[in-house]
């Protein structure tokens, strides 16, 4: 089970009472990757969300021009990836991988997520609310990236 | 207060990151990415606080030397 400290610490779950929180500690299950082991593949299913305990993950895409996946990103401590599995259920759109020995994440499944809000639509809209948030605040990091 | 951070490095081979810190970074603050040395040039707020969140962005450059 995640301590609900750590769960404060994560802007998707910001405004979540700790009633809430301990609810959505419930259906997270804790992963550890090695260095550049692949934790999700693009173009590969999806269904997990990741929250990052502890280390960094690299971000990557494939290009037609390239022989390997490029960095676009790294993630550090608190944030998230796969989200857009929770949202649209297509494949990944990106290959993300351990920067680190030890990199520990904690995983909810969409399943888990989707009943979990559909028994309290409370979680549901604060956290689609934060998700949808953080995909913007991505869109910012980008377009600031390009100038 | 944590803030999430959107770090862009310019003219480095470094891709950015997003991180979570409790500390706010400032102009002239040095940070270390993947072994390389970088200085905050500029801090921008690029989303109103939220609840306990502040949302920044940082524009660094390489440390020559």
């Amino acid at each position: 089970m995640v301590s609900i400290d750590l769960l404060k610490q994560v802007s998707i779950f910001s405004g979540l009472s700790d009633d809430q929180l301990r609810r959505i500690s419930d259906i997270c299950r804790q992963e550890i990757h090695d260095e550049g082991e692949a934790i999700v593949r693009e173009k590969e299913p999806s269904n997990d969300l990741y929250i990052i305990q502890e280390g960094t993950v690299e971000v990557a895409l494939g290009k037609p021009t390239a022989p390997g996946p490029t960095p676009i990103l790294h993630l550090g401590k608190g944030q998230i990836f796969g989200e857009m599995a929770l949202l649209d259920r297509g494949l990944r759109s990106a290959t993300v991988n351990a920067k680190a020995d030890n990199t520990a994440l904690y995983a909810i499944s969409r399943d888990d997520f989707v009943k979990l809000c559909e028994q309290d639509t409370r979680i549901g809209y604060i956290v689609m609310r934060n998700v949808a948030a953080d995909l913007s605040f991505k869109l910012r990091h980008y377009n600031l990236a390009w100038r | 207060m944590i803030y999430q951070v959107s770090y862009v490095v310019i003219d480095g081979g470094h891709p950015g990151t997003i991180m979570n810190q409790e500390e706010r970074p400032e102009v002239g603050d040095r940070v270390e990415f993947a072994g390389e040395t970088v200085e905050i040039v500029e801090v921008l707020e690029i989303i109103p606080p939220r609840n306990d969140f502040a949302y920044l962005h940082a524009t660094c450059k390489v440390v020559e030397g």
